[in-house]
């Protein structure tokens, strides 16, 4: 079949720009391929280097809130409850950062070579993805220490990586869409990030939020997101109460992000 | 769209905005907001890169794109390749498509040369089981097969390139989008290149192919678009194309007249050189050259009345004892200049001056059905200085002659 591509002034629609990205997936992995060989397979420590961020931060938070502010987190070690935080946390915010400079760091590729834009934030799934999978793997540690039990609740797990995934890529397609058009933009996401990290329920629990401020709280879908994974991963707590609401923020931050950032894909070239 | 035609572009328009930067910050939006005077400016600001182009490309034709600097011919391959989009009018392209803007894209330094071989197929548009199936060819193309296993950054500049083109020989689409890579590398490599080039063409294959250095468009294109100031000036056979491109660069003011009242002339008068002008690549009047560069001659003439035909010129370098260096003649080069009105300028290109260290003069001769209609001896000196003729920017230090482009190997021959 010989493929007919039509050139004109507008993008393609919702639906063909999908199935332009499918036919692009090799791509797609290619470049996280390319992001993992960079991140992890170059530096001399390697993959020492994944482990050692999250457990300085680690530290940090919970000497601040463990052992200065004296969160109460019930019966279970604070720095057990803060990693379980992080887990969901780390993983939306290097995906969301990667993603959010994943267009103006591939300028050149951009200039040069025609491929769906998408695939560049999209790519950042995998690096994160391994990003994750070493801050679980800390955190089952730490439980084999404290001999901590898995709970039934793990069954959940996949349905919180989706929603992160889906935090992190929003965030990234909006942030490397506005910072096409405004520079401003690439300072605006580390300040999100290092905002967001407090304004979460990252190394305290949500229930110590008064009872006022919950709703708003939750307006910030990544309490959802990382109540919920603590949830499942400790089996503490209860099923986080307003997820429907952050999974609606998400959706909407989503499509309304891609719909932006397909906006933006076609000037791309002309004003990066 | 008839069967044959793969690429059908229709009045394609594109306009940029000049000045101000449109990448631009927060601040510059919020001024433009409450600024409409800045508004009013910015239309005065519209560039159009590209006025209402329309052409067809029929299924395996090779398309050359020449034009000046700034004539559109980039903008073109952008809109064609997808990087950017047209302000207005449609493109469509039967075939899949495949762009080289330039070879290397999205080599990543720290990757090793087989990494980046996968990683800039796939960029390119090539499927894995595709590159898997040609690597072997493409390491023994690109003459790096020691190194392939470390990483670019310790490549030289000239392995690096040789690696990138290999990749991009290598692709095999349906409609291959060119521009200007055959000017990497050294001269053997490039070479190579365009016999990859010629291949890939013979084979069928739909190629268009912008490039400033009208040689390689010759040999590699059948047909030709000349484009000028954003607009096609002319589309055709390549080679009247490419006279028609040289006829327009020539620049109509007769400033220099000191030919017009030269007395020591000889020849029937039926046609008079009126003025010559000497000129680089880049339209500047020179007096000086360096040995292997682009030489451009202008040559004003004027009839005693009505249309000549079947006019020939020659241009005659000579050293300063008057020995003859090389001759240019239009008859032998090209054929005779037929139907010439009764003012114009003749254009003789040399594409690499060769040419060492020293003093020289040009006599004109132009005849017409055989008979010598003006001579003129001594019309202006050139002195050529050392220069880039052979890429090692060396040349003979006693000898005193025409240059001659050659290669050398020991022991395994490339050629």
């Amino acid at each position: 079949m010989r493929q007919k591509t039509i050139i004109t002034s507008h993008n393609n629609s919702f639906w063909e720009k999908s199935k332009e990205i499918l036919r692009y997936r090799e791509l797609l992995w290619m470049l996280a391929w390319r992001d993992f060989r960079i991140k992890y397979a170059q530096s001399f420590l390697g993959f020492a280097w994944a482990f050692i961020n999250p457990i300085v931060t680690l530290i940090i938070l919970s000497f601040i809130f463990g052992t200065v502010a004296k969160v109460d987190t019930g019966d279970i070690p604070h720095i057990l409850y803060t990693l379980a935080g992080l887990c969901g946390w780390t993983f939306f915010a290097s995906l969301a950062g990667d993603a959010g400079r994943s267009i103006l760091s591939a300028q050149d590729m951009v200039k040069k070579i025609y491929f769906p834009r998408l695939i560049l934030p999209l790519s950042k799934v995998f690096t994160s993805l391994i990003d994750f999978g070493i801050v679980l793997i800390c955190l089952a540690i730490l439980m084999l220490i404290y001999w901590y039990p898995v709970t039934m609740n793990l069954i959940w797990l996949p349905f919180f990586i989706f929603l992160a995934i889906l935090a992190g890529v929003a965030s990234g397609i909006w942030i490397s869409a506005l910072t096409i058009r405004f520079r401003d933009f690439q300072h605006v996401m580390p300040l999100i990030l290092r905002v967001g990290m407090y304004a979460t329920p990252v190394a305290f629990p949500a229930s110590a939020v008064p009872e006022k401020y919950q709703l708003l709280f939750f307006l910030n879908p990544l309490a959802g997101v990382v109540e919920g994974m603590r949830w499942s991963l400790l089996g503490i707590g209860e099923f986080p109460p307003y997820i429907l609401l952050s999974t609606g923020v998400l959706l909407l931050l989503f499509i309304s992000g891609w719909i932006y950032f397909n906006r933006v894909e076609l000037v791309i070239a002309d004003i990066i | 769209m008839e069967e044959n035609v793969v690429i059908k572009v229709e009045n394609i328009f594109k306009k940029y905005s000049l000045g101000q930067p449109v990448a631009g910050d927060l601040r510059s939006t919020f001024s433009n907001i409450f600024n409409r005077k800045k508004q009013q400016q910015d239309e005065d600001n519209e560039f159009w890169a590209l006025k209402n182009i329309s052409f067809e490309v029929q299924k395996g034709e090779v398309l050359g794109i020449i034009g000046g600097n700034g004539a559109g011919k980039s903008t073109l391959l952008k809109i064609l390749s997808r990087i950017t989009i047209p302000t207005k009018g449609s493109i469509e392209i039967r075939g899949r498509v495949s762009s080289l803007l330039e070879v290397g894209t999205g080599f990543h330094p720290e990757l090793t040369g087989r990494e980046n071989i996968f990683l800039n197929g796939s960029l390119l548009g090539m499927k894995k089981k595709e590159i898997v199936t040609k690597f072997d060819e493409i390491v023994d193309f690109s003459g790096v097969e020691k190194f392939i296993d470390t990483p670019v950054k310790h490549y030289s500049s000239g392995m690096y390139v040789r690696l990138a083109f290999a990749v991009a020989a290598h692709l095999e689409p349906e409609i291959l989008i060119v521009d200007e890579v055959l000017a990497v590398g050294d001269i053997a490599f490039r070479k190579k290149c365009l016999g990859k080039m010629s291949e890939v063409a013979s084979g069928g294959r739909t190629i268009i192919f912008v490039s400033h250095n009208l040689n390689s468009i010759v040999k590699l294109c059948k047909h030709g678009l000349f484009l000028e100031n954003g607009s096609v000036k002319f589309a055709g056979k390549i080679q009247e194309t490419v006279s028609t491109y040289l006829e327009t660069i020539l620049l109509p003011a007769n400033t220099d007249i000191s030919l017009k009242n030269r007395k020591d002339r000889s020849g029937s008068g039926l046609l008079k050189f009126t003025a010559i002008r000497l000129m680089d690549n880049n339209k500047n009047e020179i007096h000086t050259i360096a040995s292997g560069e682009e030489l451009l001659i202008f040559l004003d003439y004027e009839l005693q009345d009505s249309i000549l035909a079947d006019l020939i010129v020659r241009i005659e370098f000579k050293d300063v004892n008057g020995n003859y260096a090389f001759i240019c003649n239009s008859r032998v080069c090209k054929g005779l200049f037929l139907q010439i009105p009764k003012r114009g300028t003749v254009t003789c290109m040399i594409p690499k001056l060769p040419l060492n260290v020293g003093e020289y003069h040009l006599d004109v001769i132009g005849k017409v059905n055989g008979q010598e209609v003006d001579i003129l001896l001594n019309v202006v000196n050139l002195s050529v200085e050392t220069g880039f003729f052979f890429r090692t920017g060396k040349l003979p230090a006693t000898y005193k002659g025409v240059l001659v482009e050659h290669y050398w190997d020991l022991n395994n021959s490339k050629f």
